[in-house]
């Protein structure tokens, strides 16, 4: 039974390349077809703002990647609902309609769930 | 804090460092990656991602009065026949080249040899199913 | 399964110490490494937090020692052989690079 992996993202995507390079081993992940979940938490939840603009800043965009993740078979996404807020951002309105919006309390039980974790 | 007893076994680790050398976090890491072979436990593979991979690079040069880091990573991986696994990805995109990438895109410099060797994520992910434990370094 | 949190920036100015302490589980642990360490710093906002959370909180020898801070009773001190032991007896390692 292969080991579980979650990656937690905690950096906004204009922040380096942390955002890209915590997503690429999401998707060499599920490309190998093993199981791994991503979280967006803290400034990681600026990932999934609606609307923003890669080429403003001469920058990848990364949201055709996200949207690319169930096609990947990566389904298990989650998104920190009070880092959301505390950002000013509608959970309900996020980028990515796929990820799941968790509490606090959810989160610790996401954690304990998975074999191995990387916070990057 | 209670006291668990300790499972006397061999404990399977892979070991990430995502830190360049210079940052204290990779010296935790090299301190670690020791004290895990002195316990008796077997390393699978240290893999280096994000600014990690300038730990593995020739030509960083250690101030003198201060801890030759990469220079301890490439004994200890050495002494030990490690597997020292670099991204590539985030290796070209900080410059830290074998010869062959150094060749492909006409640069100058081959920062990558023996004993480290440039591949992809799927390492990462491999390492990380055959350890027991998968611990990250890094950030500072 | 139990993690062991892993910190290593400065709660100063740096959200990975309360960000972890709102996801930390009951049967957890919480390394203070690096930086981290100066959470132990006496009279600050973290070291009265950590002090009541009633965690099970280690931080690394060596970075108590740079930054000249006493262990209070309700941390523990630990050297890399204990560090290592550590990353076995908890099911895994959570390091918030």
């Amino acid at each position: 039974m292969p080991r579980s992996l979650l990656i937690i993202s905690r950096q906004s995507p204009w922040s380096g390349p942390s955002a890209r390079e915590a997503l690429d081993v999401v998707l060499a992940g599920g490309a190998f077809d093993l199981p791994v979940g991503l979280l967006f938490l803290d400034d990681g939840v600026f990932q999934l703002a609606a609307k923003q603009d890669a080429r403003a800043l001469q920058q990848k965009d990364l949201s055709a990647n996200l949207q690319a993740l169930p096609m990947f078979g990566v389904d298990d996404l989650f998104v920190c609902g009070d880092s959301a807020a505390e950002r000013g951002l509608d959970p309900k309105v996020l980028s990515l309609e796929e990820a799941q919006v968790l509490s606090t309390g959810e989160i610790t039980a996401l954690i304990d769930r998975y074999d191995q974790v990387i916070t990057i | 804090m209670t006291a668990v007893p300790l499972i006397e076994s061999v404990m399977k680790f892979a070991i990430a460092l995502f830190s360049a050398a210079h940052a204290p976090s990779s010296r935790r890491a090299l301190l670690f990656a020791q004290a895990a072979l002195a316990g008796g436990h077997e390393i699978v593979r240290l893999f280096f991602y994000q600014d990690g991979v300038h730990n593995v690079s020739s030509s960083v040069v250690t101030p003198q009065d201060e801890l030759d880091v990469p220079r301890q990573w490439r004994t200890f991986v050495t002494e030990h026949q490690l597997d020292g696994v670099v991204c590539i990805a985030a290796a070209l995109r900080r410059g830290v080249l074998n010869a062959e990438e150094a060749g492909r895109y006409q640069r100058e410099a081959v920062a990558v040899v023996a004993p480290w060797e440039l591949s992809g994520l799927g390492q990462l992910h491999d390492a990380v199913q055959d350890a027991d434990r998968l611990i990250c370094f890094g950030g500072a | 399964m139990s993690t062991l949190h892993v910190l290593s920036h400065s709660p100063f100015g740096d959200d990975r110490l309360t960000s972890c302490l709102r996801v930390i589980g009951a049967e957890d642990a919480l390394l203070l490494s690096g930086d981290a360490a100066y959470a132990l710093q006496p009279g600050t906002a973290p070291f009265n937090t950590l002090g009541t959370r009633g965690l099970n909180l280690f931080v690394l020898a060596e970075d108590a020692q740079a930054r000249n801070l006493q262990t209070p009773d309700w941390a523990e001190v630990i050297d890399y052989p204990a560090f290592v032991e550590l990353s076995i007896r908890y099911d895994k390692v959570n390091s918030w690079l």
